[in-house]
C-alpha cells in the first residue's frame, strides 16, 4: 500500500506532463460478455466476442508486470467463466495484485463458493472481494435483474461466502447496489435490508450510460433531485456510525464518492481530473485497451502488438485519448475510477484525512457502535 | 449526455450494421427488455436518416446503415440504438434523440 501511495505524485506528474511514464494501478478484465442476468439496466449479455484465451491473458499479464494493485474481474457475469480461478492464478503469479475485486449476480449460486475458495486458496496475498449484486429487497430485485429467483439465490450465495471467511481471511464479502430510475424510490428499504444482513461492505453506484453496456440514451439514470434525497440518506446512515481501523479511510473515503457524484450528476462536468488511461484502465473480452468502460474506445487490441500491454499504453493513440480526457471532453460518476480519481486528488485526500482524525477523538465518538470492516471499491 | 452521444456516432466500419443488429436479434430472443432498435440519427438535420428516427424497428427489419445517400463523407454518423419495453408509451417507442 506504501507503494501505492508513493505513486500518486508521479501519476499526477504523468497525467500534466506526460512524464514518468506509469503502467495503471486499477486495472479491469472482462474475459466474456456472456451473462444470464437481463437487468433494466444492462445490456451486454446480448454482446458476442472472439473472446481472448487463458493462454493470452496470461502474455498480457506477464507484459504488466507488478504494476497493478487493484484487479476486477468484470463482465457480464464472471462466474459463467469456466476458468475464472485460472485467470486469477495467471495474473496473481505475474502482478501479484493487492486487492482481486469480482462482483457477481449470485445466479450460479451453487458453483461460486467453490470458486471464491480456489481463488482465496491460490491467491493467499490478495484480498479477494465478491460484491454481489443486489438491486432491491425480494421480487423488486428479480424484476430489476430480470430473473425469477434471483433474490433467493442472492441470499444462498450471500450465506456461504460468508461462512467461508471462517476459514480465508483475505475474503472480505461486499453487497454493490446500482441505483437507478427503477429503484430510487426503494432506496431507504433497499439501504435497511443491506445493513442488516451485514456485509464486510456496502457500496452503491449510479445507474448510468455506459457505451460498454450499451445503455447510450437509455433512461435509467435516476432524476438528480431523487438520487440526493436517496443518497443523502445513505450518507446519514454511513455518518452516524462508528468505524475501527482501515474502515475509518475507507468509509470517510465512499462519502466522498455520494458527495462527488452529487455535484456530477449537478455540474456535468470532471468535478475533480479523471485518471482514466493513466492509472486505471480496462481489459475487454476481444482484446481491446480501453481508458474506462464508458468511454469503450479502443486504443489498441493487444493480439495486434504481441499481447504486450506496454506497446498500448505508451501508444500515440493512448495519448490522444488521454488529450481528450484531461481536456474534458467527457465526464461520469464511474466509481471504480472515481476512486482512484479521489487518491490523485490532494483535497479530497486531505478531506478524508481531516475526517478520520476527528474521528478518532473518542470524546466525540463515545456512544456509537462499532461497525465491521468494510472496504473501498466499485462493482 | 451529450458527450456520450457524439462518441457513438463515430464513423463506423463496414461491419457495423450486422454486428449490431446480430446483437440486437440475439437480445429479442434472451427474455429481457429489448423489444427492437431505433436508429439514431448522425445529426439532426441529416436529410437521409431524421424521418426514420421516431420509428422502431425488429432487428431483421431495420433499415441498413450507412443508408443510401449519406452524406457524411468520412463515415456514416448514424448508430442503432437499442428500444426496451420501459420505453414505449401506449405500445409505440417515445425515445429521446
Amino acid at each position: 500500500m506504501i507503494e501505492i501511495l508513493s505513486k500518486i505524485p508521479r501519476f499526477m506528474a504523468y497525467r500534466r506532463f506526460g512524464w514518468p511514464k506509469m503502467l495503471p494501478i486499477n486495472l479491469t478484465l472482462s474475459p466474456s460478455p456472456r451473462c444470464n442476468s437481463r437487468c433494466l439496466t444492462c445490456n451486454i449479455w446480448m454482446k458476442r466476442e472472439d473472446e481472448l484465451t487463458l493462454e493470452e491473458w496470461d502474455k498480457v499479464f506477464q507484459s504488466l508486470g507488478h504494476a497493478p494493485f487493484w484487479f476486477t474481474v468484470s463482465g457480464g457475469e464472471p462466474f459463467m467463466n469456466k476458468e475464472i480461478v485460472e485467470l486469477c492464478q495467471s495474473f496473481y503469479r505475474h502482478c501479484r495484485p493487492g486487492i482481486i475485486n469480482i462482483p457477481t449476480n449470485s445466479l450460479l449460486a451453487h458453483r461460486i463458493p467453490q470458486k471464491v475458495e480456489g481463488i482465496c486458496q491460490s491467491c493467499p496475498e490478495s484480498q479477494v472481494i465478491i460484491n454481489l449484486s443486489l438491486d432491491g429487497v425480494g421480487a423488486k430485485h428479480d424484476h430489476i435483474r430480470g430473473v425469477k429467483g434471483n433474490f433467493e439465490k442472492f441470499e444462498q450465495n450471500y450465506k456461504a461466502l460468508m461462512a467461508l471467511k471462517a476459514t480465508y481471511s483475505n475474503l472480505t464479502i461486499g453487497v454493490h447496489s446500482v441505483i437507478s430510475r427503477f429503484n430510487v424510490d426503494d432506496a431507504p428499504e433497499l439501504f435497511a435490508y443491506a445493513f442488516s444482513i451485514k456485509p464486510d461492505s456496502y457500496i452503491t453506484e449510479i445507474a448510468e450510460q455506459r457505451i460498454e453496456l450499451d445503455t447510450v440514451g437509455l433512461n435509467i439514470t435516476p432524476p438528480r433531485d431523487k438520487y440526493g434525497w436517496a443518497i443523502d440518506q445513505l450518507i446519514a446512515r454511513i455518518e452516524s456510525r462508528h468505524f475501527g481501523g482501515i474502515s475509518k479511510v475507507t468509509e470517510a473515503f465512499r462519502v466522498e464518492y455520494y458527495k462527488l457524484v452529487k455535484r456530477i450528476l449537478a455540474e456535468q462536468t470532471q468535478v475533480i481530473g479523471c485518471y482514466a488511461g493513466w492509472a486505471s484502465a480496462q481489459i475487454y473480452a476481444n482484446g481491446e485497451v480501453w481508458p474506462c468502460c464508458i468511454r469503450a474506445d479502443s486504443i489498441k487490441n493487444l493480439r495486434d502488438v504481441n499481447y504486450d500491454f506496454r506497446r498500448v499504453w505508451f501508444s500515440p493513440e493512448a495519448e490522444r485519448i488521454r488529450t481528450s480526457i484531461r481536456n474534458k471532453e467527457c465526464y461520469c460518476p464511474l466509481a471504480n475510477a472515481s476512486y482512484t480519481n479521489m487518491l490523485m486528488h490532494p483535497p479530497t485526500v486531505a478531506r478524508v484525512g481531516a475526517k478520520v482524525a476527528m474521528a478518532s477523538i473518542p470524546l466525540l465518538n463515545s456512544r456509537e457502535q462499532p461497525e465491521p470492516t468494510p472496504v473501498l471499491g466499485g462493482q | 449526455m451529450q458527450w456520450l452521444d457524439e462518441m457513438i456516432r463515430a464513423p463506423k466500419d463496414a461491419g457495423y450494421a450486422e454486428r449490431a443488429l446480430a446483437r440486437y436479434r440475439l437480445g429479442m430472443k434472451g427474455h429481457g427488455a429489448l423489444c427492437g432498435v431505433r436508429i439514431l440519427p448522425g445529426d439532426e438535420h441529416c436529410p437521409v436518416c431524421t424521418h426514420l428516427a421516431a420509428d422502431m424497428y425488429q432487428p431483421d427489419k431495420a433499415p441498413r446503415i450507412p443508408l443510401a445517400g449519406c452524406p457524411y463523407a468520412e463515415g456514416c454518423r448514424c448508430a442503432y440504438r437499442p428500444v426496451m419495453t420501459y420505453e414505449l408509451v401506449n405500445g409505440s417507442a417515445h425515445v429521446d434523440s
